[in-house]
């Protein structure tokens, strides 16, 4: 690459195409296959999890790739809507001022978050807390005696705590000398028959539930089915007209307080392995 | 004799084989392909940095949703296994530090669209986004992982070649007659380059990769086999932005999209390659993820999805569809 001057028409610099010498192309096919193999080990990884933990063979074989892929962010799952489209995961804030006024702020807020992605980030947010999301107390006797299991399990809920408190930081700064809470909601889809025949909007706050900070309660059926009997979060007062809530978002003055619901756990689909595997994994929305 | 027979077949195989390879990956092209995604993909870098920017202080910094500090300590192990993400924004407190690193980002991702100095502008670009969304860590989707991942392939080709300040730069350079190597160099000229069709052709695979996996996943669910799917992502209200909902009045109608998708997800990878099925997978592309960036909120995934698939359309194609007629 010299920096001597040269007469240079136009015909002269462009030149056909250069053939590539046997030694690039050697260097290069070695450096492709590496790559590729970077690409497609984080998704065979992931794909390979199971209840018992992911496939040994497959994380083996990503195990050569492993920080490439992480440093080059190609360490996704492209798990898109799968596998199947869930219930979506919101954190509610009640902040209550010191001469008592009470605001509810809500997590992703169309009214709030402007424009569409600000909103999307704040929702991925939310859907991360979710994600990360592990029960307190002490790890269940089946795993007591693991003391490699007992940690990960306490580190599974300092990172939650972590995350959770960096969140209420963060309104604290929003909303100084005011005393805040946050809860995670889920809100999930109605099924067919209850929108077309028991006329529940998407908005409807019966497909709203306070996800409690506690240990893990028995898992509730599938979403689609008809509404299970104890999801039932309090109905609207009949003087709050439904059509006054910002679409796509759940009602703010409608979300349930986390005491005045009753006990649920999230309907959680198989994406759950998400929440045992690193962050970025846990971090990967639609 | 019959060993005879195998050893040809197997060297005739491997002859093939090696052959192939040097075909797929060192034949030139031509850039102009590339040179649509790099506008693309630089304009959608500019504009979610744009969006970051105006709330700048929530999402940067140790006052953001996620401060400094978690972000480090999610990523370095401190609350399970470590990984190699990493970025100095990790340790960025000053707002004014914090201000000028992303006007600098904002600033590269500009110059990538525009094609400006494109042989520096496009790696500062992928590595600037790449601080950016290891520092974002949570706030993340498929938006960033595609734009991330063209801006990678982007810099390993001449992309600012054409449709650029470097192409009208160059061709300033040619009518002056003065130039030099580093010139030559930095103002590439538009024409078929091994580089070009390496970037091109790792583009591709990724998009096969994504699209694989995308439908392996679904079928793993049930709502994608039972054909409610697609009702249940109309039926989300975060996501929705245009009202779908009526598509449940038509079973038939949702159940065969729904079914169409996992097929088409998990057939991509093959059929986008023949000639005589690429642009039926093309438009199954444009109608998915039209679908996606008009119903269910994501404009912005959902065009750049649309634009990493044009890297299927062929540089000379686009070059006689840009080309002024005569």
């Amino acid at each position: 690459m010299s920096g001597s001057r040269v007469a240079a028409p136009a015909d002269i610099l462009i030149s056909p195409p250069r053939q590539a010498s046997i030694g690039f192309r050697i260097v290069a096919s070695v450096l492709i296959i590496g790559h590729l193999w970077a690409v497609v080990g984080r998704p065979i990884e992931f794909a390979t999890q199971g209840p018992f933990g992911t496939s040994p063979s497959a994380t083996l074989f990503r195990d050569p790739v492993r920080a490439y892929s992480q440093f080059t962010y190609l360490d996704h799952g492209y798990a898109f809507f799968a596998p199947d489209p869930g219930p979506s995961h919101l954190v509610a804030a009640t902040v209550t001022a010191k001469d008592g006024k009470v605001t509810e702020l809500m997590y992703p807020d169309l009214g709030d978050q402007w424009p569409r992605l600000m909103y999307h980030r704040h929702f991925m947010l939310s859907e991360f807390l979710n994600n990360i999301y592990h029960p307190p107390g002490e790890p269940p006797p089946d795993i007591a005696n693991n003391p490699a299991a007992v940690r990960d399990w306490r580190m599974a809920r300092r990172r939650y705590e972590s995350v959770r408190d960096s969140i209420l930081e963060c309104l604290r700064k929003q909303h100084p000398d005011c005393e805040i809470t946050i809860r995670r909601l889920q809100h999930r889809q109605p099924g067919l028959p209850e929108f077309f025949e028991d006329r529940i909007a998407l908005d409807d706050v019966r497909l709203v539930t306070t996800l409690l900070d506690e240990i893990e309660m028995p898992e509730l059926p599938q979403a689609s089915e008809a509404l299970p009997t104890n999801a039932v979060v309090p109905m609207l007062s009949p003087n709050v007209p439904q059509v006054a809530v910002p679409r796509s978002t759940v009602p703010r003055s409608a979300v349930p307080r986390s005491t005045s619901v009753e006990e649920i756990r999230p309907i959680r689909d198989e994406a759950a392995p998400e929440d045992r595997v690193p962050v970025a994994d846990a971090a990967e929305g639609n | 004799m019959s060993i005879g027979l195998v050893k040809t077949a197997a060297s005739d195989w491997f002859a093939d084989a090696i052959s192939g390879w040097d075909r797929f990956w060192f034949t030139p092209r031509l850039p102009h392909t590339l040179g649509v995604i790099r506008i693309a993909t630089g304009l959608m870098l500019l504009y979610s940095q744009f969006v970051i920017a105006l709330r700048l202080g929530d999402f940067l910094g140790d006052q953001a949703w996620v401060n400094n500090a978690t972000i480090a300590g999610l990523h370095r192990g401190d609350f399970g296994s470590s990984d190699a993400a990493r970025s100095y924004l990790w340790n960025l407190n000053s707002p004014s530090a914090i201000w000028l690193n992303h006007i600098v980002t904002m600033a590269a991702s500009a110059c990538l669209a525009a094609g400006f100095l494109t042989r520096f502008t496009a790696p500062l670009a992928w590595f600037l986004q790449l601080m950016l969304v290891h520092r974002l860590t949570g706030t993340l989707f498929g938006l960033d992982q595609i734009t991330t991942m063209l801006a990678m392939y982007l810099m390993l080709a001449p992309s600012g070649s054409v449709y650029s300040v470097d192409s009208y730069l160059r061709r300033r350079m040619v009518e002056s007659k003065r130039t030099t190597d580093f010139k030559i160099w930095l103002f590439p000229a538009a024409t078929p380059s091994v580089a070009a069709n390496i970037a091109t052709r790792l583009a591709q695979l990724h998009l096969c990769v994504i699209y694989l996996f995308g439908g392996l996943w679904k079928a793993r669910g049930t709502t994608w086999w039972d054909g409610t799917a697609l009702w249940f992502a109309a039926a989300n209200a975060q996501y929705q932005s245009l009202d779908l909902t009526w598509i449940g009045r038509f079973p038939v109608i949702f159940s065969a999209l729904t079914h169409l998708t996992v097929f088409w997800e998990v057939f991509y990878c093959a059929l986008v390659w023949p000639k005589h099925t690429r642009p039926l997978m093309l438009a199954m592309a444009v109608a998915v993820h039209g679908g996606i960036a008009l119903f269910l909120g994501m404009i912005t995934f959902g065009t750049m999805m649309i634009v990493a698939n044009a890297i299927f359309i062929s540089p000379e194609w686009i070059s006689k569809l840009t080309t002024p007629k005569r």
